[in-house]
């Protein structure tokens, strides 16, 4: 019943993306999206579009999956479109109809901003699509870790996170199994108005809630048996040490970040 | 009306990379009150097939027609198949939610859209079925102990009464006392005409109560027939990761030091009846 559901959409490869320490991977789309927002023109986009397009065929992801991503914030995507179309200033009138008027401006600046929003989330879902979900805890623990200097619990953070991400499956498959178990006793999930569909969660939450609690305390106890006692002397089964092919990743962003704003100069 | 599969084959997340292959061409037919059992190793299909049988999976490829609803057909009322078909889950004790035992039996019935003093009714009546007294009902299912809350569960189905009753693993992870009552109220319900389809694991179970056993393997119906058909064939279920009961396994072993008891004796009473006909028709070690 949840079967369309794709959360920690991570599809495993082998490839150069693939390989890319976590940590850079969070560098390098941190950059991705400062360069997202330092594009002035199309020429910019184009730029942008070029990398994106390396990086997912380097990564042997099907195009098909990038743009899947998008789906879920098709609305908000054409939300700002139309906001903008409708709403922006410009002189060069195209269509005036009552209180709507649409202008060239506004009609480029829409497309702009939509086209914004849409590198955004295909180049965070690049790295989320690539990069395992555990890998992605690891690295950010490490970026993070200068936080520790103020006292931010770095590592309880990282590890409440791969908890919290080991047990999302767990817990879909616990949903689909409540939600079933109901069903086969006449639930309906999927009709009525707002506050029914409200009230038929209550038969599906009040169970999940108890096995989550009930999932909590068992894993409290096993890892309290193994010695487990936070973030201190902690060592590592797996160092990350930056590769060849990080520098090489660092080096291609920054080149296209200084070359678009060496453009931006010049032009 | 009988329960019937026809060339039925499912595939979960299908066009992704993780598409799996569940269940493939899988013909059967459940006679009414039978009891039928499905066995089958861990990821044999077994769970996929029964969820079949009351709509909450739709057929993708072939036919399942229960109690001459056709499945596949969009236009099938669900309510209506799951109204006949009952099916209670492993471990449905995880599955009750609501503040009594009454008002938790009591959802079926009222998801069924049935007046109050009917759902009171089928909450009593429930509620004898699976041997509970009713000072129980308004207690809350979470203080109860770990039989009860599995009987509560169980009684949930059983108040939307159905003709069909299909249980996963009924008895899993109880003690052998509460084992031993799960498996004598099934047998009650049977006797009193329901058509029972019950999964499991245990080959005891399987071969003290089934009708006809149905095996599966890899997505696969493997065998199908009597408890003692099945049963004969050892090497088979064994290369499957299955079991024999101890009745067959005590043959076997019989077997091999001589006593040749007829083959396909899986239950206790017929191990001793056949010792007896051995010893009085002469036979020595």
């Amino acid at each position: 019943m949840l079967g369309d559901i794709t959360l920690g959409q991570f599809f495993p490869g082998d490839s150069p993306v693939h390989r890319v320490d976590p940590r850079m991977k969070l560098l390098l789309t941190a950059l991705y999206i400062c360069l997202t927002f330092l594009v002035k023109d199309f020429i910019g986009y184009g730029l942008l579009l070029a990398l994106l397009l390396f990086c997912t065929l380097l990564s042997g992801l099907k195009l098909k999956f990038m743009l899947r991503s998008l789906k879920p914030i098709l609305m908000i995507i054409l939300f700002t479109f139309f906001l903008n179309m409708f709403f922006a200033k410009g002189d060069r009138v195209l269509f005036a109809w009552r209180f709507i008027v649409i202008t060239e401006e506004s009609l480029y600046f829409a497309a702009f901003m939509a086209l914004r929003l849409v590198f955004l989330i295909l180049g965070t879902s690049l790295l989320t699509l690539t990069t395992s979900p555990i890998a992605l805890t690891d690295g950010l623990e490490r970026v993070l870790k200068p936080l520790k200097l103020v006292r931010f619990p770095v590592h309880e953070l990282s590890m409440m996170m791969t908890i919290a991400l080991r047990f999302i499956p767990t817990l879909l498959e616990e949903t689909d199994k409540i939600m079933k178990a109901q069903a086969a006793r006449g639930a309906d999930f999927d009709t009525g108005n707002l506050l029914q569909r409200a009230k038929a969660m209550v038969p599906l939450l009040v169970p999940l809630f108890i096995s989550a609690f009930r999932r909590a305390d068992e894993l409290a106890i096993a890892m309290e048996a193994r010695c487990y006692r936070g973030g201190e002397g902690r060592t590592r089964m797996k160092i990350l040490r930056l590769q060849a092919v990080d520098y090489l990743a660092l080096l291609l962003f920054l080149a296209l970040l200084a070359a678009e704003l060496l453009r931006q100069r010049l032009l | 009306m009988p329960i019937e599969v026809s060339h039925l084959s499912h595939v979960y997340m299908p066009g992704s990379p993780f598409s799996a292959s569940a269940l493939e061409d899988v013909s059967l037919r459940i006679e009414d009150g039978e009891f039928a059992a499905v066995i089958g190793h861990t990821g044999s299909g077994k769970s996929t097939l029964v969820q079949h049988f009351n709509g909450l999976i739709r057929p993708s490829q072939g036919k399942v027609l229960v109690n001459g609803l056709e499945l596949s057909d969009p236009k099938t009322s669900l309510k209506e198949v799951r109204r006949q078909v009952g099916l209670v889950f492993q471990y449905p004790e995880y599955q009750l939610f609501e503040e009594s035992v009454e008002l938790d039996i009591g959802f079926g019935p009222k998801n069924l859209g049935l007046p109050k003093d009917e759902i009171a009714a089928r909450v009593r009546q429930a509620l004898a079925d699976v041997h509970l007294p009713e000072e129980l009902l308004q207690r809350s299912p979470f203080d109860l102990s770990g039989g009860q809350k599995r009987r509560v569960a169980i009684g949930g189905v059983l108040a939307m009464e159905p003709s069909i009753l299909i249980l996963d693993e009924p008895t899993a992870g109880l003690d052998p006392r509460g084992r031993e009552e799960i498996l004598s109220l099934i047998q009650g319900w049977h006797r009193k005409g329901r058509t029972i389809v019950m999964v499991s694991h245990s080959m005891d179970d399987v071969s003290r109560l089934a009708e006809r056993v149905y095996v599966m393997s890899q997505g696969r119906l493997a065998m199908e027939g009597s408890p003692a058909e099945v049963f004969s064939r050892p090497d088979e279920l064994l290369s499957m990761g299955l079991d024999l009961p101890a009745a067959a396994k005590l043959r076997a072993e019989l077997a091999k030091k001589g006593f040749a008891l007829p083959k396909g004796i899986h239950r206790m009473e017929e191990i001793e009846t056949a010792l007896l006909a051995f010893f009085l028709k002469g036979g020595a070690a």
